[in-house]
């Protein structure tokens, strides 16, 4: 809320400069969020004539003129065009200051002695208003103070005031708030009651808890002009276009006292009645924004006898809006209810100065008063003859006082303040009665904030200063603090995929239809945003590669070589009527595995066998997990699992249910992300199901110090046979001294047999009791290779 | 062989000695030819030595140490040699070895840990040293927990500071603060509590250099008995202190927000200038840096606690916020747009 500090101290005498009232609002809880000051930023400048213009004899774009500043007449040399004799003008005399301390000397001009300056508005630090120098019209005196013609210095405060304090939207309400802070007096309002015998117009409210008061005047014989200068001058200061004297009055009283007020056209109005109802079904209002609004049924609205004429507390309708050619009018003071006018609002999406203040809660016991204030400007600035207002008052129902003691209050803040000390700033927000004991507090009809002891802490914690309360370390409690699991496994896997080498990345969890058909992911099972940003965040995503590969895409794009992401995020499935959050964690590796570039050779690139270890590494914890083609049939899916290539990626289970998803990116995936076909690892890990199991402590096993015997075997088997099976079928000989199979070797090339390939596997046998002999070796090796062959169709190659 | 033939044995072996050129041996290979010369199985020396046994007693006892002499010169020539043709062996092949260690080093690839993360994890580890404990709560809410629970009605102006996204067709909506944390844990545990609740809120805001649709808090909330306005400073304070220096001056100043009465907001003494205002501080010369309050009893009472018996206070903490201040990072979308050249000026050694 814009602030002149010349109207606030209309209502209280303040000694303060600007920046210390600033300081003191901060202190009780209303932020200052700008400061500009008002007034002329120059001095020595005067009204003058230009009496006489001559072309400069050496200059074909000068003028040398002769100003009367009334006292005396001098030359000065100007160079706008629209300079001429008989102007009034803003003339800059020797020694005169313009803004930016731009001093004015006198100087020649090619030749010609120029004795101060004829001013422009720009150079005098006004809005700019025509090229040229600023040509000021007839009126002011010969030798007046420009500065003071333009309205005394101001600052203007831009002060917020929260939703709790809607008491304070005006130049009183602040005042009042400060008053009670500096313990002082607010001046008393002028202005009295308007004695009359005429009737205004009949009021009826049909809704008496939406509207419990309302009062309409009738003001005949008006002249609705300009406003006078003054008060022109104070809406602009805060930033307000004046409209009528009207208009004008309204709104003043509205910054001045809080009270937002509507002026109508009396003839405008069908019927001669004013009726205070619903809206019905189809009913239209061309408010005064010009715009039609169609309004839905059960609004609160003023109407004629025809048809709705405003909608309460937000906006009055053009159609009888206050103008020029406008003899009567009727102005509307009104209390209507919060919560009605918040709705008529958010409904029709129309906000006013008037709704602000209606939704957060006007003075229910103010509007008449407002409203006499307002019709005593109008008779004394537009004229006319006031009705007795018609009234339809509901008796409002007070909130009980607060029972409190200053031992409640000291509690709530954890202070020490006196008991009078409270009782003071109290009774100046309040009323308060003391019974010795405890006191009760009764809350201004202003103030619809203060209910419970808590809300009078508050107000004893800014009037005595927050400064003042203790730094208090309140003991510990005796439970320990705790991690939550989720949170202790998501920092193992962010540490241990960072020491792996994988950056971390931050994606949102909205994503568009587009970015999930890229992915091959739908969109069908997702919850989606009812009122997205844009297309962009429509769906909460289900996995979080689609972001990852993004993050790949625009870093390639950018000129860097590898790529090495994860993400620890929530993905979302809707489940019935609720939306499942599963916490995962998932990444991308893409280029060099080593930062190596002069040596090639050193850093091959991301390999499936390279994401397959982040995984492995990750799931370790979990104790047995069994891995699978993702296109072999499993127990269940995950979201992501149309993203990866099916039969290029590994599904990792624990106890058959699926728990993560490692390999390449489905052919078209990688198309759609400009993605080498073979270029991309990614995984995607369900963190949820690594939280629950808990890492067994680690238990010392000791090895034994006998030596091992080594043998190594190269087998040539058909290149169908993945590896995995040999080493099952070697495990299922279930020979006790087999501690290691090691793979050393995969060979496939032009001296084996069409269709085959060869593994070379080191075995390692050893007891922890005895060393073994040749001959039992030999034995568990031939049995091996029996297996292999009997099994797989493995030979022994050369 | 008599004393004379011996004698002149010996001075023939002395004699070619002097002339094997020990000293001056090319290398390794040509001075071994010169000991097998003289010290071989059949060398002049091992000759001379071995015709010793042949000489009477007398002489033996008399010659036989002036052959052992020249044999030691003989050794020390040959080793002093040898050691010498050694370390110019090093020498060279040092010099050959040499390869250009100026050349770049060749690293794992170095993963950073998202600012966000750590300095998230600062800003709870620093609560957990204070005996908080971790709590957290769902991103997906319902009315109730991220607003009446609250004590903020839905008809009440203070929604419209929190722009929400609504879920289609469900009466669902993403959490805009993590307060909700604050009625989850009360729902489901007893007091005394003291928590904090550390995650990801939506606001329905446009992206820019401030203001983010997504973005990150820390709640926190202790319920005891006896709680008031003074622990919130005292437990602020210490925090403030141990995140920006033991030297960070605060200011508690009166702010409003629904579910939580008194509330304040807290600043720090802008650290970026000596208080004169800077673009940091926005010219004031401090820094806002939390909102915080004691817990509004109608909240106590809502979640079932005995506002009678128990008081607390709350406060949260945006996250962004303080990553911008601690690591000078001005445009909040560097934080969500993943640019390694953003990511990697960043390290995990918070953590």
């Amino acid at each position: 809320m814009k602030v002149s500090y010349n109207w606030l101290k209309e209502h209280l005498p303040l000694e303060l400069t600007a920046a210390e009232l600033s300081t003191h609002l901060l202190a009780i809880g209303f932020e200052v969020a700008g400061h500009q000051k008002i007034g002329p930023t120059f001095s020595g400048v005067v009204v003058a004539k230009v009496v006489s213009r001559e072309k400069h004899p050496n200059a074909d774009k000068l003028s040398v003129c002769i100003v009367s500043d009334g006292a005396a007449n001098w030359t000065v040399v100007c160079g706008a065009p629209n300079v001429d004799a008989g102007q009034t003008v803003a003339y800059a005399r020797i020694g005169a200051v313009l803004p930016g301390n731009f001093k004015i000397e006198g100087r020649k001009l090619r030749g010609v002695e120029s004795q101060g300056m004829i001013c422009s508005r720009t150079e005098l630090g006004l809005p700019k208003d025509v090229d040229g120098i600023w040509v000021m019209g007839e009126g002011p005196k010969l030798g007046t103070d420009v500065g003071s013609l333009l309205g005394p210095a101001d600052d203007v405060l831009e002060v917020e005031i929260g939703t709790n304090r809607p008491d304070c939207l005006s130049h009183r309400g602040l005042a009042r708030e400060l008053a009670a802070y500096f313990r002082k007096e607010l001046k008393p309002l002028g202005g009295g009651m308007i004695e009359s015998k005429k009737e205004s117009f009949p009021v009826a409210v049909e809704d008496r808890e939406a509207c419990p008061f309302y009062g309409a005047r009738l003001i005949e014989g008006v002249t609705v002009g300009e406003s006078p200068a003054w008060l022109k001058n104070k809406l602009e200061l805060i930033g307000l276009r004046p409209i009528n004297g009207v208009v004008d009055i309204t709104n003043y009283v509205l910054h001045d006292i809080g009270q937002p007020l509507h002026a109508f056209d009396a003839d405008k109005l069908n019927g001669a009645r004013i009726v205070v109802r619903r809206s019905k079904n189809g009913e239209k209002l061309l408010a005064l924004d010009h715009k039609t609004y169609d309004l839905p049924e059960g609004l609160l609205v003023i109407a004629d006898a025809e048809k709705p004429v405003a909608l309460a507390g937000v906006m009055g309708g053009e159609e009888s809006a206050v103008t020029t050619a406008t003899k009567r009018i009727l102005l509307e003071g009104a209390f209507f209810n919060p919560a009605e006018v918040r709705k008529s609002s958010q409904k029709t999406r129309l906000r006013s100065d008037s709704s602000y203040r209606f939704e957060r809660g006007a003075d229910p016991e103010s509007s008449r008063a407002a409203a006499d204030r307002a019709a005593g400007w109008i008779l004394q600035l537009c004229g006319g003859n006031a009705a007795k207002p018609s009234e339809a008052t509901t008796p409002r129902v007070r909130h009980s006082p607060i029972r409190c003691s200053a031992a409640v209050i000291n509690a709530i803040l954890g202070s020490d303040f006196k008991d009078h000390e409270i009782k003071l700033v109290l009774g100046k927000i309040g009323f308060v009665t003391d019974n010795g004991v405890e006191f009760s507090f009764a809350a201004p009809s202003w103030r619809h904030d203060l209910f419970t002891p808590n809300d009078l802490a508050e107000e004893v914690g800014r009037f005595l200063s927050y400064e003042n309360i203790p730094y208090r370390m309140s003991p510990f409690s005796p439970k320990t603090a705790r991690l939550t699991p989720i949170e202790t496994e998501s920092r193992r896997v962010r540490v241990r995929l960072a020491s792996m080498g994988l950056s971390e990345a931050y994606n949102y969890d909205l994503l568009s239809e587009k970015t999930l058909t890229a992915c091959r992911l739908s969109a069908d099972a997702q919850p989606r945003v009812a009122n997205p940003l844009s297309e962009d965040w429509a769906v909460l995503r289900q996995s979080l590669l689609p972001g990852l590969l993004k993050n790949a895409q625009y870093n390639l794009s950018r000129a860097a070589d590898a790529v090495r992401f994860f993400e620890v995020g929530k993905t979302y499935a809707l489940r019935g009527k609720e939306v499942d959050e599963v916490w995962r964690v998932a990444g991308i590796l893409l280029g060099p595995v080593l930062d190596a570039r002069w040596q090639a050779a050193r850093a091959p690139r991301a390999a499936f066998y390279d994401g397959k270890a982040i995984v492995e590494d990750l799931l370790e914890k979990a104790g047995a997990v069994t891995w699978a083609k993702l296109s072999e049939p499993a127990a269940g899916k995950t979201a992501s699992d149309p993203l990866f290539h099916p039969t290029n990626s590994l599904r990792a289970s624990i106890n058959g249910a699926p728990v993560g998803t490692v390999g390449w990116l489905h052919p078209r995936v990688s198309r759609a992300h400009d993605l080498e076909r073979e270029g991309a690892i990614v995984f995607d890990i369900d963190l949820d199901r690594l939280a629950e199991r808990e890492a067994a402590a680690a238990r010392f096993k000791p090895f034994s110090a006998l030596p091992v015997s080594r043998r190594d075997l190269a087998l040539t088997l058909d290149k169908t046979v993945p590896y995995g099976r040999v080493e099952s079928v070697v495990r299922s000989c279930k020979i006790e001294e087999l501690q290691d199979i090691l793979l050393f070797d995969v060979y496939e090339g032009n001296n084996l047999p069409q269709g085959k390939r060869s593994l070379a596997i080191r075995l390692t046998f050893g007891r922890a009791d005895r060393t073994l002999t040749d001959l039992e070796v030999a034995k568990a090796v031939e049995t091996i290779v029996a297996a292999l062959g009997k099994e797989l169709g493995a030979s022994l190659r050369g | 062989m008599t004393r004379a033939d011996w004698e002149k044995s010996y001075a023939r072996a002395e004699s070619a000695l002097r002339e094997a050129g020990v000293e001056t041996s090319a290398d390794l290979l040509k001075l071994e030819e010169v000991r097998v010369r003289f010290m071989g199985r059949k060398g002049e020396l091992t000759e001379l030595l071995k015709s010793l046994k042949d000489l009477s007693i007398e002489d033996k006892r008399e010659l036989g140490p002036k052959a052992q002499a020249l044999k030691a010169v003989f050794d020390a020539a040959i080793e002093a040699r040898r050691a010498a043709l050694e370390d110019l062996g090093d020498e060279a092949a040092l010099a050959a070895d040499a390869i250009d260690l100026m050349l770049p080093s060749i690293r794992p690839p170095k993963g950073r840990l998202h600012p966000l993360t750590t300095t998230l994890h600062e800003i709870a580890r620093i609560f957990q040293l204070m005996g908080y404990s971790w709590a957290d709560g769902p991103f997906v809410e319902d009315e109730r927990h991220n607003f009446s629970a609250l004590n903020i009605p839905e008809d009440h102006p203070a929604r419209d500071s929190h722009d929400t996204f609504y879920l289609q067709g469900l009466p669902l909506l993403l959490r805009t603060h993590t307060s909700t944390v604050q009625i989850r844990t009360m729902e489901s545990q007893r007091p005394p509590l003291r928590v904090v609740c550390p995650g990801r809120v939506f606001r329905h805001e446009q992206l820019d250099a401030t203001h983010s649709a997504v973005f990150h808090q820390v709640e926190g909330l202790v319920v005891d008995e006896n709680i008031g306005l003074a622990d919130l400073k005292g437990h602020l304070q210490t925090f403030l202190q141990k995140l920006l220096g033991s030297s960070t001056k605060t200011r508690f100043r009166p702010s409003y927000f629904p579910f939580t009465e008194p509330s304040t907001e807290v600043d720090v003494k802008c650290f970026f200038c000596p208080g004169t205002g800077c673009p940091s501080c926005k010219h004031t010369g401090w820094i806002e840096i939390l909102g915080a309050g004691v817990v509004n009893p109608v909240v106590l009472k809502g979640v079932g606690y005995d506002e009678k018996k128990w008081s607390g206070f709350a406060f949260g903490i945006g996250v962004e916020r303080v990553a911008m201040l601690l690591h000078g990072v001005s445009d909040l979308r560097d934080f969500y747009t993943n640019d390694l050249r953003f990511l990697k000026q960043f390290d995990e050694s918070l953590l």
